[in-house]
């Protein structure tokens, strides 16, 4: 109950400290139609040349599939591994393991809080607003949809958090961690079905982006296709899987953390 | 403007010593930009291989796309990566220190800081263009469209990148605003070429310039079309000194809100 009442009072606390900088709602938003939005144009394109079906595909579903990636990005929950790198590099993490609050618990609050308000403003508006251009897919009105989006969208932030923290986690042997970050994040760029979604993957691909991790942290973009019926329970138990081998690994390695840091007080 | 051009290289120089001497990072940005800039070719080659040549672009094509825009992006943030540290220059009050400076306000600016993650854009982008030119069997010809157009290209990018950043004279929160403005003009210019017809081509040519990065570079140096190098030539002038023009009349906006930043 207690942990319950810090964890809701940190994201709390975020949201309105985000609620009081409009700019970081500018930037979410426009980032959105920068990317989201001339991709879908783009897209709208391409079907249209290739009589509206690629892959068996339609438009419609590839719309939403990259919306949910691009909406799910605003959440910014990658940031984590930058955020614990400057700790490291600063010097902070001492003062903060310190704090009777396990750290990488607090940081990871930290990343939902601070993501939370822009992602909740532009996945409200920009759900109303590509529905109104394009409408839904049949595959969004059966009655599974919206609960097991719900429990992708949760397993897809708790395995981001932990992909994220392990490479923010390397900071402690290898100084600059951002060469790791790019290969990291590229990866769940492509297999998360960002530019390319997942349904026009090459079969290869396709099961690179099932199995990885990877794919696995976005696997809210598989929802709204049609083999999401009968896929959502062995994707959701993949998710799983891999929440709890990486979680084990980051415990792990943040426990060989731990033991790297010397405190020099000052 | 010879002074200026001296001035120009001398910092470019001590920049890149300075960051070659923290060797192991500085190599590890190097290789770690250019394995991340492989993620998009294979993107656009699975685009190619699933949706087909779309306005007659081949996998070929989008090789061609990613080494002209890897180079100019590589050239304009390693050397000039002072332009992309405007949005905090301008709200810590840094830029006080460069309004000081007796040189070229915006060669100081652009040369104060060098980013070596973007030497892995330059190597990456030579290496896709010598795939490219294998691919298409280029000639000679072609072969000297292709070092002026990247030369062209990394002009309209500094272009870009000067209009973009100067915005952070005009807008209180100037990192997030030129950061979306950023996103807007980088993300069509990675996009297959073929994809852009009608409004979108004109719009991402005259408006905003993302094509003349590396779409239009890629189609010059195919179809060999002087048409086309000549626009893009004339664009380029364009907006290099309507950047400057811009800039000039931003950095008028400008008001110290200096935090003790002298010498950082």
């Amino acid at each position: 109950m207690k942990e319950i009442r810090l964890a809701n009072k940190i994201v709390k606390t975020l949201v309105k400290d985000r609620m009081q900088y409009p700019g970081r709602l500018v930037l979410d938003t426009f980032s959105m139609i920068a990317r989201c939005g001339v991709l879908l144009i783009l897209y709208w394109y391409v079907f249209k040349l290739n009589n509206g079906l690629i892959n068996g595909t339609t438009y419609i579903v590839v719309a939403w599939s990259m919306f949910f990636y691009f909406v799910f990005s605003i959440m910014r929950l990658r940031e984590i591994s930058r955020a614990i790198m400057q700790d490291v590099q600063t010097g902070n993490i001492e003062v903060l393991f310190c704090k009777p609050i396990s750290y990488l618990k607090y940081k990871m609050l930290w990343q939902i809080g601070s993501g939370l308000y822009s992602f909740l403003f532009v996945a409200f508006f920009g759900t109303i607003i590509l529905a109104l251009m394009i409408g839904f897919p049949s595959t969004m009105a059966i009655g599974i949809f919206l609960p097991t989006l719900l429990l992708s969208f949760l397993g897809a932030i708790i395995l981001s958090l932990i992909l994220y923290s392990i490479v923010g986690l390397l900071a402690f042997w290898i100084e600059d961690i951002n060469p790791i970050f790019w290969v990291v994040d590229k990866s769940v760029m492509i297999l998360g079905g960002s530019y390319l979604p997942v349904a026009l993957f090459p079969k290869f691909m396709y099961n690179l982006a099932l199995y990885s991790p990877f794919g696995a942290s976005q696997f809210i973009t598989h929802t709204v296709y049609d083999s999401w019926k009968t896929d959502w329970l062995m994707l959701t138990g993949l998710q799983l899987f891999w929440i709890v081998v990486l979680g084990l690994a980051m415990y792990l390695i943040f426990l060989s953390a731990r033991k790297k840091v010397s405190v020099n007080g000052g | 403007m010879n002074k200026d051009l001296r001035f120009t290289l001398y910092a470019i120089k001590k920049n890149i010593q300075n960051s070659a001497e923290l060797r192991g990072s500085f190599l590890m940005n190097i290789i770690g930009m250019a394995i991340n800039n492989s993620a998009f070719i294979l993107l656009w080659i699975f685009f190619v291989k699933s949706v087909g040549e779309i306005g007659g672009w081949t996998a070929a094509d989008i090789v061609g796309l990613q080494g002209f825009s890897a180079i100019s992006f590589g050239v304009v943030f390693s050397a000039f990566a002072g332009i992309r540290k405007l949005p905090d220059a301008v709200t810590s009050g840094a830029f006080d220190r460069f309004m000081l400076s007796p040189k070229n306000l915006l060669l100081r600016v652009s040369t104060s800081s060098f980013n070596p993650s973007a030497i892995g854009d330059i190597v990456f982008g030579i290496i896709c263009l010598i795939v490219y030119g294998f691919m298409i069997h280029i000639g000679w010809l072609q072969s000297m469209l292709i070092v002026a157009l990247i030369f062209i290209a990394s002009i309209v990018f500094f272009a870009a990148a000067v209009t973009i950043f100067s915005m952070s004279f005009y807008f209180m929160d100037a990192y997030s605003v030129t950061s979306g403005f950023f996103d807007m003009f980088m993300t069509p210019a990675l996009f297959d070429g073929g994809a852009f017809q009608g409004i979108m081509r004109f719009i991402f040519t005259f408006l905003i310039p993302s094509l003349l990065i590396g779409a239009l570079p890629v189609e010059i140096t195919k179809d060999i079309s002087i048409s086309k190098l000549v626009l893009v030539g004339v664009l380029a002038i364009l907006w290099f000194l309507l950047s400057i023009k811009i800039f000039n009349k931003a950095i008028k906006k400008y008001e110290s809100s200096n935090f003790m930043t002298f010498g950082n």
